[in-house]
């Protein structure tokens, strides 16, 4: 037992002095260092294999990009990056960069137009295996060359309306380093694990080099002393990376985090209250209620009429779920473009499209005169059903997405229609929406989300017939939306494209494969101690522009 | 002899239960509905063959059971395959997910064990006075406190004084050894803190239990009647007959110790087995999945065996 005792002591001995040491603060923290705090997290710095959003943003400061968008201006136009200048031939088939003179890699190795050839090139070369992930950013390239050692030529099989966002969005990686693993069959491409080794920083070409990695821990970033650009104000950053959202809020509170790239609606007021800066902006993101459109549907086809989807949508309150569910941090949608969607100096939401208002009366009044009578438990009947739908429901919509199904359930009920919801992980519940080949779309209802890229391309390509299975979740498919769809990929005219972009937001609209719910509020947090950061849509530490990093500093 | 085959028997019985439960992890996860590439391939600049390309790669496009038979032969050569989120091998991934988790758990169980003996035996002691209500209620209560709410609650109060996520301070510039061990023994303490408290509730109700059958027994009666004193008749006599189903339970919970403490981990993002195993089931990281229950599968098998053994070695009637 003496013994036991010693243990113990010695225990709770160490344990009181590292509680007191602890006391004394964290000795040797750098001032000029930012701490950002993230739930997404580092999927992986190897570019072919991550997916989170901060994959996209940590490589966007750590790699050059040809192009960036200037979040600081309306419509956000294309900003230069590596490239100073750049150009689209009068047929739309060839883009030329002109690159930033005498530049170079962190390792001092020349940073020149041929390494952005080089890199498209490759991607090109693997794009149905390892770069895969990548390849929609050379659709329809045929060639990327240097004509010179600032000059790149890009040229394209047709016209390109996206060709700057796609290609001069692109981390262009060093060709010194991934030149070895871009051989044979490109395998290594994707098991290349492109971190930080020996004590040396990740070789790049970006503002700021990666110093550090630990996994699903931190990522730690120091000032690129080789960046063609100006140089950052602070010496470097950090990302840590919180499973628990609770965590990371008390984490900023409490001084050991400087500032938090999205914070969840719920933890607003405390951090206000707390001091800490909070920014409300619009989000490059939406939450739709999704009716199955797929003519083949066998069950419950009532669901296909344009009327009872209008009747549904008079049934949705949106403003009682951006005040319930959202605690006001949301705004009410109606199209399927957010207001979020801006590049190259034009706005592609279309602001026409407005909601209809929340209507019992009116909802009621539309399937009255469909001829679907309530039965004696309030729930109307059509073809001798009740209209009674299961509604799938995955985990990324948990939290204030169940509050706003129960906004939903309340209205349907007023309108003689019930609904249950299924809860299921996110890919079972994309099975449950598309079964396959044979059985196509069979659900009813569903409820997601979409956080689209910033060219409206992606966003509306997802609606399309060739999109079955894949991004499609509706099941929406139309000759008429897809030629409309071709059209505005090729079209380089931003006016023009903006107009057929409008044109499709209305054919959705007025179809209603989504009911569109809300639009979500971009939240982020930072300490009064740090000042500088430049918003965007997808927060301040964003894959769209290096600006904020580059102009953040201690207050 | 029977010792031998009693021994033979167990060990026989531990090999079927890891195989059957390779095989169920195997199978298990792939049964669920949905797909293990579908969320990897959905990202903005992907091609719609992404899908198929990487179903290609981690070999999800052969039939189940050449996969399964695949997995048994890599896994008799020691390869516990390539994780399907970062595409580096899992044993790597593990073992330093291992290697997190052991010093913090085994903090909070060391700090379990010898609370709950502590209060168990002064319970027992004590029985019916203020002194074993409050020790009791105190242990039921945390015990039964879901384990994630203390850790939030634990959280919110002490994260002024102490760190609240994380293995250690990274913006630390150019730390010492013992600065950076420190700095993890901070970073260890509330985590630690409240894994110990959730457990050793359960072993103050076991050695309470235990002690208070052993002092109702013949032999301490006889020594009270010698006249030992109080603290001999308990440390010397009762607490050491107690101790047998306390050994068992640390014996299993060490087994179980590998297992790290998944909501322990997400809370204060400790980047251990417990984070591991939870976001690889968010993100169907099969090989990574089969790896880590693989290890737990053989951990608590390997210390059920070892507590077996313990148990034949202290009443060797249970071999006969």
């Amino acid at each position: 037992m003496s013994q036991l005792r010693r243990v113990a002591v010695a225990i709770v001995t160490v344990m009181v002095a590292a509680a007191l040491a602890s006391c004394g603060g964290s000795n040797g923290d750098s001032s000029s260092v930012l701490r950002i705090g993230t739930s997404s997290g580092i999927s992986s710095p190897n570019p072919f294999v991550g997916y989170n959003q901060d994959d996209y943003s940590v490589w966007t400061y750590i790699y050059p990009t040809l192009l960036q968008y200037d979040t600081t201006k309306s419509g956000f136009p294309y900003a230069g990056n590596f490239a100073r200048k750049w150009s689209t031939s009068t047929d739309g088939r060839t883009v030329t960069f002109h690159t930033v003179p005498d530049a170079s890699w962190s390792d001092g190795t020349p940073l020149t137009a041929d390494d952005a050839a080089w890199t498209l090139t490759m991607i090109k070369k693997y794009a149905h295996g390892p770069t895969a992930t990548w390849a929609g950013s050379v659709r329809y390239m045929t060639s990327a060359r240097a004509t010179d050692k600032d000059t790149l030529v890009v040229t394209y099989r047709r016209p390109v309306a996206s060709a700057y966002s796609d290609v001069g969005m692109t981390p262009i990686l060093p060709r010194q380093v991934w030149g070895q693993y871009a051989t044979g069959n490109g395998k290594q491409l994707t098991t290349f694990e492109n971190v930080p080794e020996n004590g040396k920083p990740l070789v790049g070409g970006g503002p700021f080099v990666m110093t550090k990695y630990t996994k699903d821990s931190i990522a730690l970033f120091a000032r690129n002393s080789h960046w063609y650009g100006p140089a950052p104000h602070i010496s470097g950053f950090g990302l840590q990376f919180f499973h628990d959202e609770d965590a990371m809020i008390t984490a900023l509170k409490t001084g050991q985090l400087d500032a938090i790239n999205e914070i969840p609606p719920t933890s607003v007021s405390s951090l206000q209250k707390a001091g800490q800066h909070v920014y409300v902006g619009p989000a490059l993101s939406l939450r739709d209620l999704i009716i199955n459109s797929d003519p083949n549907k066998t069950k419950n086809r009532e669901l296909l009429d344009p009327q009872v989807r209008k009747a549904m949508e008079y049934a949705v309150d949106r403003d009682a779920i951006v005040k319930t569910a959202w605690l006001g941090y949301a705004s009410p949608g109606a199209s399927l473009v957010p207001a979020g969607n801006a590049t190259g100096g034009t706005q592609w939401h279309d602001p026409d499209i407005s909601p209809l208002p929340f209507d019992i009366d009116k909802a009621n009044q539309i399937l009255d005169s469909l001829g679907y009578q309530r039965g004696g438990n309030g729930i109307r009947v059509a073809d001798g059903h009740q209209m009674s739908y299961n509604v799938i429901f995955p985990q990324d919509e948990e939290g204030a997405g169940d509050r706003a199904f129960q906004i939903i359930q309340r209205g349907f009920r007023q309108i003689g229609i019930a609904i249950t919801q299924t809860r299921l992980d996110d890919d079972a519940a994309f099975q449950a929406i598309y079964g396959g080949k044979k059985s196509g779309y069979q659900f009813d209802l569903a409820m997601w989300d979409w956080f689209p890229a910033a060219d409206p391309g992606f966003i509306l390509d997802a609606m399309t017939c060739k999109q079955y299975g894949d991004w499609n979740d509706s099941g929406y498919c139309t000759k008429q939306y897809d030629a409309l769809d071709l059209q505005q990929d090729r079209t380089t005219n931003a006016s023009q494209r903006q107009s057929v972009v409008f044109q499709m937001q209305q054919m959705i609209y007025a179809a209603k494969p989504y009911i569109i719910l809300t639009y979500d509020k971009r939240l982020d947090a930072w300490s009064p101690k740090w000042t500088g950061f430049v918003e965007s849509p997808q927060g301040f530490f964003n894959n769209f522009s290096t600006q904020s990093l580059l102009s953040v500093r201690p207050a | 002899m029977p010792r031998l085959r009693f021994v033979l028997r167990r060990l026989a019985f531990a090999i079927a239960t890891v195989f059957v439960a390779i095989t169920l992890n195997f199978f298990l996860f792939r049964v669920l509905p949905g797909d293990a590439v579908r969320n990897l391939a959905r990202v903005p600049h992907a091609s719609p063959g992404l899908q198929h390309a990487l179903a290609r790669e981690f070999g999800l496009d052969k039939p189940m059971w050449e996969q399964y038979l695949i997995y048994l032969r890599e896994l008799a050569h020691g390869n516990l395959g390539v994780s399907f989120t970062t595409r580096q091998p899992v044993s790597g991934d593990l073992r330093q997910a291992l290697l997190n988790t052991l010093p913090m758990v085994s903090l909070g169980t060391i700090f379990a064990i010898l609370i709950g003996t502590v209060t168990g035996v002064v319970s027992a002691w004590r029985r019916g006075t203020v002194l074993d209500r409050v020790s009791t209620n105190l242990a039921i209560a945390f015990y039964s406190f879901p384990t994630q709410w203390l850790a939030l609650v634990l959280l919110i109060y002490l994260s002024n004084w102490l760190p609240s996520h994380g293995m250690t301070n990274d913006f630390l510039v150019d730390p010492s050894f013992w600065q950076h061990e420190l700095d993890v023994l901070r970073h260890m303490l509330l985590p630690s803190l409240t894994l110990g408290l959730t457990l050793y509730g359960e072993y103050t109700l076991i050695v309470r239990s235990a002690m208070l059958e052993t002092l109702g027994e013949d032999y301490i009666l006889t020594a009270r009647a010698k006249g030992l004193r109080q603290r001999q008749v308990i440390l010397r006599h009762a607490l050491r007959n107690a101790m047998l189903p306390t050994i068992t339970l640390i014996a299993l919970s060490l087994g179980y110790i590998v297992a790290g403490a998944i909501l322990i981990e997400t809370v204060f993002s400790w980047p251990g087995i417990g984070s591991a195993v939870y976001e690889a089931v968010t993100k169907r990281d099969y090989p990574m999945l089969q790896g880590a229950f693989l290890v737990l599968t053989v951990s608590v098998v390997f210390f059920n065996f070892v507590a077996d053994l313990l148990y034949a070695r202290l009443d060797p009637r249970i071999t006969e």
